[in-house]
């Protein structure tokens, strides 16, 4: 058995699964508080290869042992084996619009921390998101442009009675003299978080939980009404990336390729008769 | 396998429909009175992947939670209309008004398919039609009356010297020298200026109130004669900015050419699928 033939493949799909995660960063470019996924590759478990042998003793009745040489390791392929999250901030751009907030981290205590908008999906559950971009719906509430609840420091949503308000760099959101902050979630390990649909992270059972940012020590953060803060894709990198991807994957091709001419060589030249 | 494919594609056809805002923006960049919109993207799902059986295997050195997670692309989230107020352009004509204050907004009426409702602008260029009885009606450019303070079209004897608008809406008449207040314009300030909807020809409409706790009142408001501040002899010009639209049309255009890149890098790497044997 030619054990590389499986590498090969392998190292083919691992690029391809690079690929899928590279082109959905390319593909969000233009997307409001996105963050881009990097996929880290990892080598299959390593695997001890031995020597089997055997060695004949010389006695009057010869006989043999069973020998075992280590000849070293080796890992049989490659895989993506997660996706990763960059959670550092995207660049602000103004819109003008009232309704759009961009969430920007000025000092965390943890080198891993972040802060998000919180919001209630269709579910009722919370969630947490990046993507300022919310509007106004037809009873009233603050929502994302899902039609998401935007929610308030005592976790409810956000009433503006579909009138014209200003928000603090505090995150004080102020509507007809009344003053409710937005619920700004801190968590210690952004990598706790997964993507959820449509902008959202969440929490998996049993990982990290989100606390409330204002009573975190060490931690400012400013929110800039009329400004969103642009996807963290970079571009050139990304291009980059999808080249270099691209090539690994046709070396994988390359090698497969090797591979089949050495099994068309040993079940067609070697084994021939004539 | 054709994840990347599809994650391309519906995010050219998202960008395709961007650059068709854009453009109606920047058709629109001398249309009086009109309300630049903007779009925004926002990602579509996530697709969570089991990359391996064993997770503890899989778990050396992670940072993140089991599996992992591929999106399929970007679509636009919402679009949303610019309310600020266009830049005055002088005119001089008697009947171009220009409403100075925020949010407000002409009222007209628009009889289609035999049902009249009201529509609002603040598109100020107007114009006398005449009508039966030696009469005229003031409309818009596109011959719908425009609502008074009586509630009704505005409608005063023909034979004028003159006309104007003054600064609080009144129509002013001059007839044999003599000025007459003929009837004033019927302002409303939109309250949730969220709430209206485009309905085409550079109008405004009420939406679907229907389920929602508001009324129609909410949404806009009469505005007291007195409060109005109106500029005659000017028209409010739109308020695209030709520098921000074609800077985005340039972005948005690149982002497509990425986009597209994909597609013809996967198709590639189908091919080389292809060569192997």
């Amino acid at each position: 058995m030619l054990r590389g033939f499986y590498t090969a493949a392998s190292g083919m799909q691992a690029q391809q699964r690079r690929q899928e995660a590279l082109s959905n960063n390319l593909a969000n470019a233009q997307t409001p508080g996105f963050k881009q996924d990097q996929a880290a590759i990892r080598a299959f478990p390593e695997l001890l290869i031995n020597q089997v042998g055997k060695k004949n003793i010389p006695t009057t009745r010869p006989f043999s042992v069973p020998t075992q040489q280590p000849i070293g390791s080796i890992n049989t392929g490659v895989y993506v084996q997660e996706t990763i999250s960059d959670h550092q901030q995207g660049g602000l751009q103004e819109t003008g619009m009232t309704t759009d907030m961009a969430l920007i981290n000025v000092e965390l205590p943890d080198e891993t921390g972040g802060i998000f908008f919180a919001v209630q999906n269709a579910d009722g559950e919370v969630r947490y998101t990046r993507n300022g971009n919310f509007t106004i719906d037809g009873e009233g509430y603050l929502t994302t442009n899902q039609g998401y609840y935007v929610l308030n420091q005592a976790g409810e949503p956000i009433f503006t009675d579909g009138q014209v308000f200003s928000v603090t760099s505090e995150g004080e959101l102020e509507v007809g003299g009344t003053v409710i902050p937005l619920n700004i979630a801190y968590t210690e390990n952004v990598n706790d978080l997964i993507k959820d649909d449509h902008d959202l992270f969440t929490f998996t059972e049993g990982t990290g939980e989100a606390v409330d940012a204002r009573g975190v020590a060490g931690l400012t953060f400013a929110v800039q009404q009329r400004y969103l803060e642009s996807s963290n894709v970079d571009l050139v990198q990304t291009m980059t990336d999808m080249m270099q991807a691209f090539r690994l994957f046709e070396a994988n091709q390359k090698v497969l390729q090797a591979y089949d001419q050495s099994m068309d060589i040993a079940v067609n030249q070697v084994g021939r008769l004539t | 396998m054709s994840r990347m494919n599809i994650q391309a594609a519906v995010t050219m056809g998202q960008l395709q429909n961007k650059i068709d805002l854009i453009s109606h923006n920047v058709a629109n960049l001398n249309t009086n009175g009109y309300k630049a919109r903007s779009s925004n993207f926002s990602s579509l799902i996530y697709q969570n992947i089991n990359n391996l059986k064993d997770v503890d295997a899989n778990a050396p050195g992670r940072h993140t939670p089991h599996g992992i997670r591929l999106g399929s692309g970007a679509r636009i989230g919402h679009t949303n209309i610019n309310l600020t107020a266009g830049s005055l352009n002088i005119t001089n004509r008697g009947l171009d008004v220009a409403l100075l204050r925020d949010n407000h907004l002409l009222q007209i009426q628009v009889t289609e398919n035999g049902n009249t409702e009201t529509r609002y602008t603040r598109d100020g260029s107007l114009y006398l039609q005449p009508v039966d009885g030696g009469q005229v009606m003031l409309t818009t450019s596109d011959g719908h009356p425009v609502i008074g303070q009586s509630g009704g079209a505005i409608m005063f004897d023909e034979n004028i010297e003159d006309i104007r608008i003054n600064e609080i809406g009144q129509i002013v008449t001059v007839r044999n020298g003599v000025e007459v207040v003929e009837d004033g314009l019927a302002v409303v300030e939109a309250v949730r200026p969220q709430f209206l909807q485009a309905a085409g020809k550079n109008l405004f409409r009420l939406p679907n109130l229907e389920g929602t706790p508001y009324v129609a009142a909410d949404i806009v408001s009469t505005v007291n004669q007195f409060d109005n501040e109106i500029q005659s002899g000017a028209l409010e010009q739109s308020n695209v900015d030709l520098a921000t639209q074609m800077a985005e049309l340039l972005q948005t255009q690149r982002a497509y050419q990425y986009n597209a890149r994909t597609i013809t890098m996967h198709d590639q790497m189908r091919g080389l699928i292809n060569q192997l044997r």
